[in-house]
């Protein structure tokens, strides 16, 4: 599929490095570069921005402010007050998915949000914390998260096990929406991408109006989908504190 | 340091600002398309899990085919039940 001029090109994990350790292959690639210019970037900009301090923001610190609010306010209307301590957590997911997602868009940027097996681990280290959190909370009573009250004793061998399934799912649906969405975009761009050379004479100026419409799209669901990781998150963060 | 006349300018333009303009107006409603994959993607996840629960379940126990058939079904209704609650969640809101 990856041919020369394959819209897909641009999701190749190229190699820079052939680095080992045992049987895994952890070679630095275009998708770790990406990743470690996401962190440079967040970590420049929170820390550059807020660093004058001033009563009265600049409108850089005004940028950071808003994002350290967004969170917070999301956290304290989802969770409440035991959501507090989960803010570092959910921040620096929040950031790393939007900024990534933000780097991606940039022209010959690898975006590493476009892979399944990236949104899977981060799914999976939600969904793993999240779990570990309600035991921690509730012991062996999380159990009874997969317990519906108020229906007749025999249909408990039915519901628990769709139960468990819904709860399985969750990791997945989390990971799949992200990646889905940010795939399709960047396939889409290119495809019409592709449009605006093969189209004959001028006509290839409307697939290249609709690039640029699609860029401010793209750019709306790059946040979009952050939020919702986000606010998913958050979610299952209260879940673990509130059974049923 | 700001001194506090600036401050106290500064607060008296939000005052006005605020009381002057009305609040936002609601959020705009999701996208068709949005929604709809939303809500795709709660059906198909629950369905992976089902059948992969299934295919686990009859690679250890031998009972091919009715353990991915049982779980195919159990993911099929968990798949409901997902988007029924994100519609409860939505409702809400």
């Amino acid at each position: 599929m990856a041919a020369k001029d394959s819209p897909l090109k641009q999701f190749e994990i190229v190699p820079y490095s052939n680095t080992e350790l045992g049987n895994y292959d952890i070679s630095f690639t275009n998708s770790s570069l990406s990743m470690v210019i996401t962190v440079a970037v967040i970590t420049l900009f929170l820390t550059l921005t807020v660093n004058p301090r001033s009563i009265i923001p600049s409108r850089m610190q005004l940028i950071s402010e808003l994002m350290y609010n967004f969170i917070a306010q999301l956290l304290s209307d989802t969770v409440g007050d035991n959501g507090k301590k989960y803010f570092p957590f959910v921040f620096s997911l929040f950031m790393f998915v939007l900024i990534g997602n933000m780097v991606g868009m940039v022209p010959y940027q690898f975006t590493f949000t476009s892979h399944i097996i990236v949104t899977f681990a981060l799914a999976a280290v939600v969904f793993i914390g999240v779990t570990i959190l309600g035991f921690v909370n509730h012991g062996i009573k999380f159990f009874t998260f997969f317990y519906i009250s108020g229906v007749p004793f025999y249909m408990h061998p039915l519901l628990i096990p769709i139960e468990v399934i819904s709860y399985l799912s969750r990791p997945i649906s989390l990971s799949v929406r992200l990646f889905a969405n940010m795939l399709a975009g960047h396939t889409l761009l290119k495809v019409f991408a592709g449009f605006v050379v093969a189209m004959p004479f001028f006509t290839g100026a409307l697939p290249l109006a609709f690039i640029v419409a699609l860029t401010g799209l793209e750019i709306l669901i790059a946040f979009l989908q952050a939020y919702v990781f986000a606010i998913l998150t958050c979610l299952y963060i209260n879940d673990a504190y509130h059974l049923h | 340091m700001v001194d506090d006349e600036k401050l106290q300018k500064l607060k008296e333009r939000i005052d006005t600002a605020e009381t002057t303009n009305s609040p936002p107006p609601k959020q705009k409603k999701q996208s068709g398309a949005g929604f709809g994959f939303k809500i795709s993607t709660e059906i198909i996840a629950a369905l992976v899990v089902g059948v992969g629960i299934g295919l686990i379940v009859d690679k250890y126990l031998g009972t091919k085919p009715f353990g991915l058939i049982i779980f195919f079904i159990f993911g099929a209704i968990a798949g409901f039940l997902n988007v029924y609650r994100v519609m409860r969640r939505i409702e809400k809101q």
